[in-house]
């Protein structure tokens, strides 16, 4: 960074309109010195310097060009500039994290085991129950992965399509670190050494109704285990107790998803009777358990396209996940205090 | 290099002008051929040959031209890169034209035959793939005559590719140009100080340098590879992020107006284009440069952060309204 230059503060030489003109000038250049030093640091003020700045420069009129300066260093401060090739980007991340933390640690009290089973570097696909009918599981999984490891490893989670194109959450899915549910996305990031979380059951599981709960549905055609067959990722299973209470789906209303474009349209004793209120989740006790790894490595990537072979891995990872689900119920006393 | 000569279309084009220089000083004026209602840069030395790719009996006319001239590969330049008013005349020119030019080819025996086509031919919709490969069907068809007659073109390559094994054909998709010199629909969007966005849509775009464009182009002049390719920066920008970086002020609008609104100013002839473009800023169409990169040996040195700088300077050079140089 070059040393800025200082303009020297020269006394006025005329009285009155002649010197008020002489110092507003030399404010101007200050200013002017001062964005070219941040500039040259490379740094935007924050939200509150921006707004102070535009508030002192209305003085002299507001033009677009001000306001756009305002506008674009109050998006700054929370959206960085670049952003990876999923549209990742980690300053909104950060912004959205106190509001995530509060979910994890003080709405739903997460409750993390098992989180050893992961590994320390290097891929692997975390295969879990999806239920609530909102990610919110994915979030959690991802935090406790980001909190509870000592790695303090960061998880991308596969979100479904229904959630990844619909208008409002598609963009804040895929700039806190969701990315679109498809085999290529998912092996792309395992080949990056990523840990990768995914949903087997996809919309059949989120989206199940209430009475139902804690049943595992089909896990898809087994995409997940020719993902981990062809990138040698081991598969951690891991079970998601207390997500199902959040949003307790007692009945759909299907003709009101439709128009939409939702597979689903919930109702649940608050929505959408409480209007956006229901949208509030259901402080449940949550806990999400990891189970051991299972390597694959002894099979290679062509066993991918064994149908048999895949469909049985698939089927151990589900009952794996059942029984850890399963146990945890048993010893649950209180779906609010666990 | 190759006996014949390298022969051009749409040598006046924005591309097509800038592979023509740089050829020209790679192989001299004389190894190329500008086939052109234009006639190219007198200093070049390149051959020109007058040829509306419109006209009729154009076929006959490239038939001529190519055999004497003795033409070993062509460079089929000659698109628009916005949608036109004139949607007939855009169609005789890309999807007729290219068509006579194939036909044109495979009689005089080019080897070669290089197709500038462009990421749009995907379409941009929401079940599109994080990174759209070579492999991606495309749409059979397209609401938009724009589309439609790059898609043509497309079918046409493909094909004449069938039809003359010792016909080779490159096809080389183009993510949307942004850079010094870029004039399109697209760029000027960042040419007003308020945009409509889609109210809750944010794709990824891709932006690419034209130097990084013509670049590839020329590698896959000097490799001849077959078949299609992505040419597409590898770091794609989210649209709010692009226009925040440009100092606009964004303006959500609901999206089933946004289609009606551009609708109604391209027919009374304000807007930029049809409405049907609005899926451009509503879902994503992110193309996988990976094939360009093995095969090509090829990748983009600007990201879509930078192509869009260097078009921000290029249009604002004082600086004054971009914040990358003004605030940042």
């Amino acid at each position: 960074m070059s040393r800025p230059k200082v303009v020297p503060l020269r006394p006025p030489v005329a009285d009155g309109d002649d010197e008020a003109e002489a110092l507003r000038r030399q404010v101007r250049a200050l200013e002017d010195q001062l964005r070219r030093a941040r500039a040259a640091a490379g740094g935007r003020p924050g939200p509150l310097v921006a707004a102070a700045r535009l508030v002192q420069e209305l003085r002299s009129g507001l033009s677009w060009e001000k306001a756009a300066r305002f506008w674009s260093d109050v998006y700054f401060s929370y959206h960085s500039e670049d952003v990876d090739e999923f549209g990742y980007d980690a300053r909104f991340a950060e912004t959205l994290m106190p509001l995530f933390e509060f979910l994890y640690a003080v709405w739903w009290r997460v409750e993390a085991q098992g989180i050893e089973h992961l590994p320390g570097d290097g891929a692997g696909l975390i295969v879990a129950n999806h239920s609530g009918v909102l990610p919110y599981d994915g979030l959690m999984i991802s935090l406790a992965v980001r909190h509870e490891h000592p790695a303090r490893r960061t998880c991308r989670m596969l979100a479904l399509d229904m959630f990844a194109l619909l208008p409002f959450l598609a963009p804040l899915l895929s700039r806190s670190g969701a990315v679109r549910a498809n085999p290529d996305n998912a092996v792309r990031l395992l080949r990056k050494g990523e840990l990768v979380g995914v949903f087997p059951e996809g919309v059949k599981g989120v989206g199940k109704p209430f009475k139902d709960r804690y049943r595992l549905a089909r896990f898809g055609r087994g995409g997940f285990v020719r993902i981990a067959l062809r990138t040698g990722a081991p598969i951690i299973p891991c079970a998601v107790v207390g997500a199902e209470e959040i949003h307790p789906m007692v009945g759909q209303a299907n003709w009101m998803g439709k128009p939409l474009g939702l597979p689903y349209f919930p109702i649940t004793p608050t929505f959408p009777l409480l209007g956006p209120l229901g949208l509030v989740p259901l402080p449940s006790k949550w806990s999400i358990e990891f189970a051991d790894p299972v390597r694959l490595d002894e099979y290679g990537p062509e066993s991918a396209d064994d149908p048999i072979l895949v469909n049985r891995i698939s089927e151990d990872v589900r009952s794996t996940v059942q029984r850890m689900i399963d146990g945890r119920l048993a010893r649950r006393r209180s779906v609010w205090f666990g | 290099m190759s006996a014949g000569r390298l022969a051009v279309t749409g040598a006046s084009s924005f591309l097509g002008s800038r592979l023509l220089r740089r050829l020209a000083g790679q192989r001299g004026g004389d190894a190329l051929v500008a086939l052109d209602v234009a006639a190219p840069p007198g200093a070049l030395g390149v051959r020109h040959r007058a040829i509306d790719l419109t006209e009729p009996a154009s076929d006959q006319q490239l038939l001529e031209a190519l055999r004497e001239e003795e033409v070993d590969s062509v460079l089929h330049a000659a698109f628009f890169t916005s949608p036109r008013r004139d949607a007939t005349h855009a169609h005789e020119l890309e999807s007729i034209g290219t068509l006579n030019l194939f036909a044109a080819a495979a009689a005089a025996g080019v080897r070669h035959v290089f197709l500038r086509s462009s990421t749009t031919v995907y379409g941009a919709s929401g079940q599109n793939p994080s990174f759209l490969t070579e492999e991606r069907a495309l749409p059979s068809g397209s609401g938009l005559r724009w589309l439609r007659d790059k898609l043509e073109a497309e079918q046409h390559a493909a094909s004449f590719a069938r039809r003359y094994p010792d016909l080779g054909v490159t096809v080389l998709r183009f993510a949307p140009l942004f850079g010094p010199g870029v004039h399109t629909f697209y760029t000027r969007i960042f040419d007003h100080r308020v945009v409509p966005m889609l109210m809750g849509f944010d794709p990824l775009v891709q932006l690419l340098h034209p130097d990084d464009a013509v670049e590839a182009a020329l590698r896959a002049v000097e490799r001849r590879p077959r078949g299609i390719f992505n040419v597409a920066p590898s770091h794609p920008i989210p649209l709010a992020t692009a226009l925040h970086l440009g100092a606009k002020i964004p303006v959500a609008v609901p999206h089933p107006l946004a289609y009606v609104a551009a609708d109604a100013l391209w027919t009374t002839g304000i807007g930029d284009a049809p409405g049907g473009f609005v899926d451009f800023v509503r879902y994503p169409f992110v193309a996988d440069g990976a094939k360009a990169r093995r095969e090509l040996g090829w990748s983009a040195t600007y990201s879509s952060r930078q192509a869009l700088e260097a078009y921000l300077r290029y249009r604002h050079p004082r600086g004054e309204a971009t914040p990358v140089e003004a605030t940042a």
